[in-house]
């Protein structure tokens, strides 16, 4: 059986965020191709509702990429995306579900190589913990 | 209402036809719900194809489009207006990159390519679906008046160049100095509060022993810099320490200071609490050779962490060094220190020498010029946050980097952080223009994707009024949260915080990112 190819949701801001995977794209940057961009407006409009409810759609980990916090296009946007997540992550060690499934990242918009690099971790966090639960899912 | 969904495929960029099964990936659009034509063009941004486009969309009566092609930045404005000119709302367009998210990053991988590109068409029908059509509204600005707080080189520069586009100025000083400048001048004043947003500002301005009203559409901040608030060792040792532009003064006007001269870069050697700026050493390197051409026989020391003359002004260490200034440069390890029972010596360690110096100190002279603490004080006026420095915060560079995170405030010079006359005045100029060109239409545009309360959900509990760093979100009459939609940008994170779940942002609705979350997930890839 081939090896369950692991999903990883990506949401990223629509500004620094988004620019530095399309930049990244532009340089030639290659990575897993298991990677799901959804973009937001702004990290702080990140739900901890849409990590969860992604996790529990399928995703193996979630990954939030926002600006640099000292350069947020919308001042303190990705500071909030951050609380955001560390929200998650305290619910998700609540329940017993791994909490590096899901972590925030910051870029620039010309930091080529931060949306490869995010993904490549939660690549190997997700290929390390296996499926939530470690059992099969529908 | 049953949707009405054009799918067009943009082929312009030439991996994508070799990477991707165009044909597979039509069919796959053709054969999803709701969908009534599918295009395949070879560049979308091409004039012709544009039209070609848009009248297929006049003709098949849709009221959505999902357009694959590349980044949004690149070719929404000229794809969006023509949509609209055919009638079909800017926002029930769904750009989807494919070029950048899955063609370029997968070069290696066709298969799994393919299956990522057909995911993302399917969650952006799936996306288009839901979206409504959102109006964007306009507002008449009261006045055309834009306030320029502190009448120094910025203040004047951007005053000047405000007026050019036509812009009322009116310039604010807090002391009572008599300077030329188009438009209004108000001696003795100051800023004490503000209300509205951009476009519509009422400020509060205390002028001599009044209190005035103001309406203004721009404010530009140019404080400049400050000298009352040194901190650090060297400042508080030699109490009579001169700033680099006070010795300029000195120099100008022939007086000799006292022998012999040290320009040290910060008050604070060993700190960060300052920062020296490159062109304190244009200033300082000019203003020490100016000193020393006129009175040959005076000793000048310059004492450096790390000198960066800027640009061609590095020809000027040389010219320096002939004429008999010295350089001593330190490291953190051994700053200079001056004893603070005997300030009239320096003992500092040379960093290339290793050696111990022991300077004797007549003139005590820091190169770079602390935050102005007016600084704090407009900006909690004008409700904008501060670097620890004590300067002005700019907005995201993005946004250009003479303005503030506030729409329709702008900050230029040394508000920011101590600047030279030079770039103070340059800067002073372009947040002229850009308040200028802000007020040049005499309307706010406004709506679009902006937050919207639920106010039967709203507990009124101020979390949002909290959060938002635009002040949009307030207590309206009925007791529950409102927004602002004019101070609204639209980045929802009073939607994310909500602990009610009352506030939805308009085209990025929660329904909206989790059936597109949902949908690519759905994928196998």
């Amino acid at each position: 059986m081939a090896e369950k190819k692991p999903k990883i949701v990506a949401f990223c801001c629509e500004r620094h965020g988004t620019d530095a995977a399309v930049l990244s794209a532009r340089t030639g940057k290659q990575y897993d191709a298991s990677v799901r961009l959804v973009q937001v407006p702004c990290t702080g409009r990140v739900d901890g509702m849409h990590i969860l409810q992604a996790l529990e759609d399928g995703a193996d980990a979630v990954f939030v990429l926002g600006c640099l916090e000292k350069n947020c296009y919308y001042d303190t946007g990705s500071i909030e995306g951050r609380k955001r997540v560390g929200y998650v992550k305290q619910m998700l060690a609540e329940v017993g579900i791994e909490k590096e499934r899901v972590e925030m990242f910051n870029a620039a918009s010309t930091n080529a190589w931060a949306f490869p690099e995010a993904v490549g971790k939660m690549v190997e966090v997700a290929k390390k913990l296996g499926p939530i639960g470690g059992g099969e899912r529908p | 209402m049953k949707a009405k969904v054009q799918v067009v495929l943009c082929k312009c960029c030439t991996e994508m036809p070799t990477l991707l099964d165009l044909e597979k990936l039509a069919k796959v659009a053709a054969d999803s719900d709701n969908v009534l034509s599918v295009l395949s063009v070879d560049a979308v941004c091409d004039g012709r194809q544009l039209a070609q486009v848009v009248n297929d969309a006049k003709d098949k009566e849709t009221d959505r489009a999902v357009v694959l092609a590349c980044h949004k930045k690149d070719i929404s404005p000229s794809l969006l207006k023509a949509y609209k000119r055919a009638g079909i709302n800017e926002f029930m367009v769904e750009l989807v990159n494919i070029r950048e998210e899955v063609v370029l990053p997968h070069l290696e991988e066709p298969e799994r390519a393919q299956a990522k590109a057909e995911s993302k068409l399917k969650a952006a029908l799936a996306r288009a679906r839901l979206l409504a059509p959102q109006e964007r509204q306009s507002e008449l600005m009261r006045t055309r008046n834009v306030v320029v707080i502190g009448a120094g080189i910025s203040g004047q520069a951007a005053a000047r160049e405000a007026a050019k586009s036509g812009a009322h100025t009116i310039l604010i000083e807090k002391t009572g100095k008599s300077l030329k400048a188009p438009g209004i001048i108000m001696p003795n004043s100051t800023l004490v509060a503000s209300e509205g947003y951009g476009g519509n500002f009422k400020l509060k301005i205390r002028a001599g022993e009044k209190l005035e009203v103001l309406e203004a559409a721009a404010v530009v901040i140019a404080t400049g810099g400050g000298w009352t608030q040194l901190k650090g060792p060297l400042a508080k040792a030699v109490k009579d320490a001169i700033p680099l532009y006070r010795l300029h003064e000195q120099v100008k006007a022939g007086t000799v200071p006292k022998d012999p001269i040290v320009i040290v870069d910060t008050p604070d050697p060993a700190g960060k609490t300052l920062r020296v700026q490159d062109f304190a050493w244009d200033d300082a390197l000019e203003t020490a050779m100016e000193l020393k051409k006129k009175h040959p026989e005076s000793q000048v020391w310059i004492v450096f962490q790390e000198m960066r003359a800027f640009g061609l002004s590095e020809l000027a260490y040389k010219e320096a060094a002939d004429l008999g200034i010295r350089f001593v440069r330190y490291d953190k390890a051994g700053p200079p220190k001056v004893d603070p029972k005997n300030p009239t010596s320096m003992a500092v360690k040379d960093f290339s020498q290793g050696e111990l110096i022991n300077l004797e100190l007549g003139t005590l002279v820091f190169a770079s010029i602390p935050a102005n603490p007016d600084n704090e004080g407009i900006a909690e006026a004008l409700r904008i946050p501060m670097t620890p420095e004590g300067g002005v915060r700019r907005g995201s560079i993005q946004r250009w980097p003479v303005t503030t995170p506030r729409p329709g405030v702008f900050v230029c010079g040394s508000a920011l952080f101590p600047k030279s006359h030079e770039v103070a005045e340059r800067e002073g100029e372009a947040a002229g223009s850009m308040a200028g060109q802000f007020v040049k239409p005499g309307t706010i545009e406004f709506g679009g994707v902006v937050a919207e309360v639920e106010q039967e959900k709203c507990s009124a509990c101020l979390t949002c009024v909290r959060t938002c760093p635009y002040e949009a979100p307030f207590i309206g009459k009925a007791g529950k949260a409102e927004i602002r939609i004019q101070g609204c940008q639209g980045c929802g994170m009073c939607v994310g915080i909500c602990p009610s779940k009352a506030i939805e942002l308009h085209h990025y609705t929660d329904e909206q990112i989790m059936t597109e979350a949902r949908t690519l997930l759905g994928g196998d890839f």
